[in-house]
């Protein structure tokens, strides 16, 4: 008797972590079916979406905008999951979902990271479904959703590089907002006397943020023919370069890294009181600064400081693409379409939305922090002067290593330029280590 | 020379499986008597009883399977492969998985990035050990004795910094760290004394700190609970005997906890080889810790494409490589603690 009971605990225990193993295994092998079916219109469909947007408090929640969607299309039923992991490791588990059958239709990806999501293979060309939505956006970022003419989705927002400054500050220090490389240098060395700052070296965010100064003369990477041709030394990567060199060397840069604390608390302090940043940022200062300098910040264009004749360049931004194993290619993209162009609920996530199908509005604490700026209309200037980057594929890796060579330069130990010869040198073996040829 | 006294122990054996044999074949409760002849028959109740035991042990057994002995083979299995991208400058659109041989193993031990990051956490490991250990016994020394009261406020105390997460430790530290907001730098400059917690020369001693910081306490009870199973007499023996309090220490108690010693060493060693945590959290403050500032950092960003060669292969190449590394060390170490005991 008690040996029975014995082994039904057993047997039962066995049950439970079968059950609990074909729990993950069905809902696998159920999306697995990767081809493409012929959908009758009528027929009621799943959309799984996931995205990382922030969500915070005073933002219209992702799940109300797809709720309203999902109200007025029964047909049609997305359901949207946020990402909670680093941004960073978003592709790594998409890729992951796409090996094991059961990644999401639908999934927020950076455009640097585009290529490497489609040298993995885990993307669904959706060309001609996305033909009818691309006058719904704006050129640039529906190319950016592009590769080698094939597209696999519908760009979000965009993150052309601004100028944050607070004006007050500058008027007390007698300086205006520079225009020229010359003016910048001086105006940062007269800042700096007074132990201010207005620009801010940020080496982890190098990758990104000089990426972008630096391609906003030129590229760095080119198709010719099947290879890649790379040259990151660019004159826009050597005036880039020259110019905060400059400033490092003159002490009259700050050089916290962008997310560590001291970077907030210097603005808090009121000692850094002009960055470079990506649009995308303007919400995030003004958390950082918790009221401090209310009314006293603008934002403005990048003057011509990197011999970029009046362009900026992209610092993040991203879109939604199609996974691997969608099986409602048509409907995904409908429900897409929709959802990037809700510009005010997008624009309340602190998105500047690539939509082209109206203005966004500027939300009202940010008008109220930024002096009564037009802050939207600021930004899509900047959108409207942007060079599109072309990125290659294991990016990642290229902007790890300009942060290593970047805090080098500003801690004084190495330079500016190295971090541009780090870029060369990660970009090609990156892409030999993929088996990707390169000119060389 | 073997034979003389080989032989009589063969001829033994022999006779006692014949013994077995025959018993086994003349009861006839065993058919293929040949071959069970050997093991001594059992009873009901003890096969039974290893049965219970085994369905005891099932549970365990299947989860040991599923959560370690299966994914150390398959990353053995996927450390001869690598992903590459097929034709085109974006790759054509999918990856293969190659089979690469030793390729990814050559990479590793050809690598400047993995011995720099071995030697970094080499150098670790000589400094903190022996401060943590050193420091976890005179802690426990001092709670075993009598000087102190109010033992169970203080064994608290100092295990309490090890509940915390090693990442959430990581974090704290990064603050009081931090040039700008930290209270003990400030403290510091007050004084005087102006310190860089994140200078190149200094970041490593200011993760040794954080490790010291959460680990000692830990090392601390293994010490506490070797002191407290010593029998007292040994104490009164030695004080009959003319020894003071400090020669009771030195001479009764430190030779009487080695072997927890030995424990808390191996398993200090092995940790520490493993840095990751405090490095990779530092990695948000100063940009200057690269990615590949510990084996372990790198294995972790070579899987997140934050350093090529990319992807599981070369990671989980660099992950075994390193777990050899450790696992000789751990011998070598266990090995020459015996000589020394032995002399």
């Amino acid at each position: 008797m008690k040996r029975n009971r014995l082994l039904m605990a057993g047997g039962a225990a066995v049950a439970a972590l079968c059950m609990a193993l074909s729990g993950c295994g069905g809902g696998a092998s159920g999306a697995k079916t990767g081809d493409t079916e012929q959908a009758d219109p009528n027929q009621k469909v799943t959309i799984t979406y996931l995205h990382r947007l922030p969500n915070k408090p005073g933002m219209t929640p992702v799940d109300e905008i797809v709720a309203r969607w999902n109200k007025d299309h029964p047909n049609i039923q997305v359901k949207a999951t946020q990402f909670n992991g680093n941004a960073s490791d978003m592709i790594t588990k998409l890729e992951t979902d796409v090996k094991a059958g059961n990644a999401p239709d639908l999934a927020q990806l950076g455009y640097s990271e585009l290529p490497e999501a489609y040298m993995k293979g885990i993307m669904e060309d959706v060309t001609s479904e996305a033909e009818q939505y691309s006058k719904d956006f704006a050129q640039g970022p529906f190319e950016q959703m592009q590769i080698g003419g094939k597209t696999f989705g519908l760009p979000q927002d965009t993150g052309p590089l601004v100028y944050y400054y607070n004006k007050t500050a500058f008027d007390e220090l007698g300086i205006t907002l520079p225009k020229t490389q010359d003016e910048l240098i001086a105006a940062a060395k007269t800042a700096a006397a007074k132990g201010k700052y207005i620009m801010s070296f940020q080496a982890d965010e190098s990758g990104n943020m000089l990426t972008g100064l630096a391609g906003a003369s030129s590229p760095w990477y080119e198709v010719e023919g099947d290879a890649w041709k790379v040259d990151t030394q660019t004159d826009g990567s050597k005036a880039v370069a020259n110019v905060f060199q400059q400033l490092i060397d003159a002490k009259a840069t700050s050089t916290n890294p962008r997310w560590d604390p001291s970077f907030d608390a210097s603005l808090q302090k009121g000692e850094l009181i002009g960055t470079i940043g990506a649009a995308w940022e303007a919400p995030l200062l003004m958390d950082s600064m918790a009221d401090k300098g209310k009314g006293d910040w603008r934002i403005a264009q990048i003057g011509d400081w990197f011999d970029n004749a009046g362009k900026t360049g992209p610092d993040g931004g991203s879109g939604v693409a199609v996974m691997k194993g969608c099986k409602y290619k048509a409907q995904a993209m409908e429900f897409l379409d929709w959802f990037n162009t809700q510009i005010d609920d997008l624009t309340s996530q602190g998105l500047i939305v690539a939509a082209s199908t109206g203005t966004a509005k500027t939300p009202a604490a940010w008008s109220e922090f930024y002096g009564g700026q037009d802050v939207m209309k600021e930004f899509a200037d900047a959108n409207a002067n942007m060079n599109n980057f072309a990125y290659i594929p294991g990016f990642a890796s290229v902007g790890a290593s300009m942060q290593e060579a970047a805090s080098k330069a500003a801690s004084g130990t190495g330079k500016v330029s190295a971090v541009f010869d780090a870029a060369q040198s990660a970009s090609v073996s990156t892409l030999k280590d993929s088996g990707l040829s390169v000119v060389e | 020379m073997t034979t003389a006294t080989t032989t009589p122990a063969d001829v033994r054996t022999l006779h006692d499986a014949n013994e077995l044999e025959s018993r086994g074949s003349e009861s006839g409760a065993v058919p293929k008597a040949g071959k069970l002849g050997r093991r001594p028959r059992r009873s009901p109740a003890a096969r039974r009883e290893e049965r219970t035991g085994w369905m005891f042990m099932l549970p365990f057994v299947l989860l040991f399977l599923l959560v370690f002995v299966f994914p150390i083979v398959y990353a053995i299995y996927s450390s001869f492969f690598q992903q590459v991208a097929t034709g085109g400058a974006y790759g054509g659109g999918e990856v293969v998985n190659k089979f690469v041989g030793f390729e990814n193993f050559k990479y590793v031990i050809t690598s400047d990035k993995f011995w720099g990051g071995m030697g970094r956490v080499l150098i670790y490991t000589v400094i903190q050990v022996p401060l943590m250990i050193i420091s976890a016994l005179v802690l426990a020394m001092l709670i075993d004795s009598f000087i102190i009261k109010h033992v169970g406020g203080f064994r608290l105390g100092y295990f309490l910094p090890y509940a915390i997460p090693g990442v959430i430790a990581s974090i704290i530290w990064v603050y009081l760290y931090n040039g700008q907001i930290s209270p003990i730098v400030k403290g510091l400059a007050a004084i005087g004394i102006h310190v860089d917690f994140f200078a190149s020369n200094v970041v490593l001693a200011s993760m040794v700190n954080i490790t010291t910081w959460t680990f000692t306490g830990y090392n601390m009870l293994i010490f506490l609970s070797a002191l407290q199973a010593i029998p007292h007499d040994l104490y009164e023996a030695a004080r009959i005997d003319g020894a003071n309090g400090w020669q009771i220490a030195m001479k009764v108690k430190l030779p009487n906890v080695r072997g927890a010693a030995l424990l808390a060493m191996l398993l200090s060693i092995v940790g520490t080889i493993q840095l990751f945590n405090e490095p990779q959290v530092m990695h948000t403050a100063d940009p200057g810790i690269n990615n590949y500032y510990t084996p372990m950092m790198m294995a972790f960003n070579s899987s997140r494409g934050f350093l090529t060669p990319k992807g599981a292969g070369p990671s989980n190449a660099i992950a075994i490589v390193m777990a050899i590394i450790a696992g000789l060390l751990a011998m070598a170490y266990a090995f020459i603690e015996r000589k020394v005991n032995e002399s």
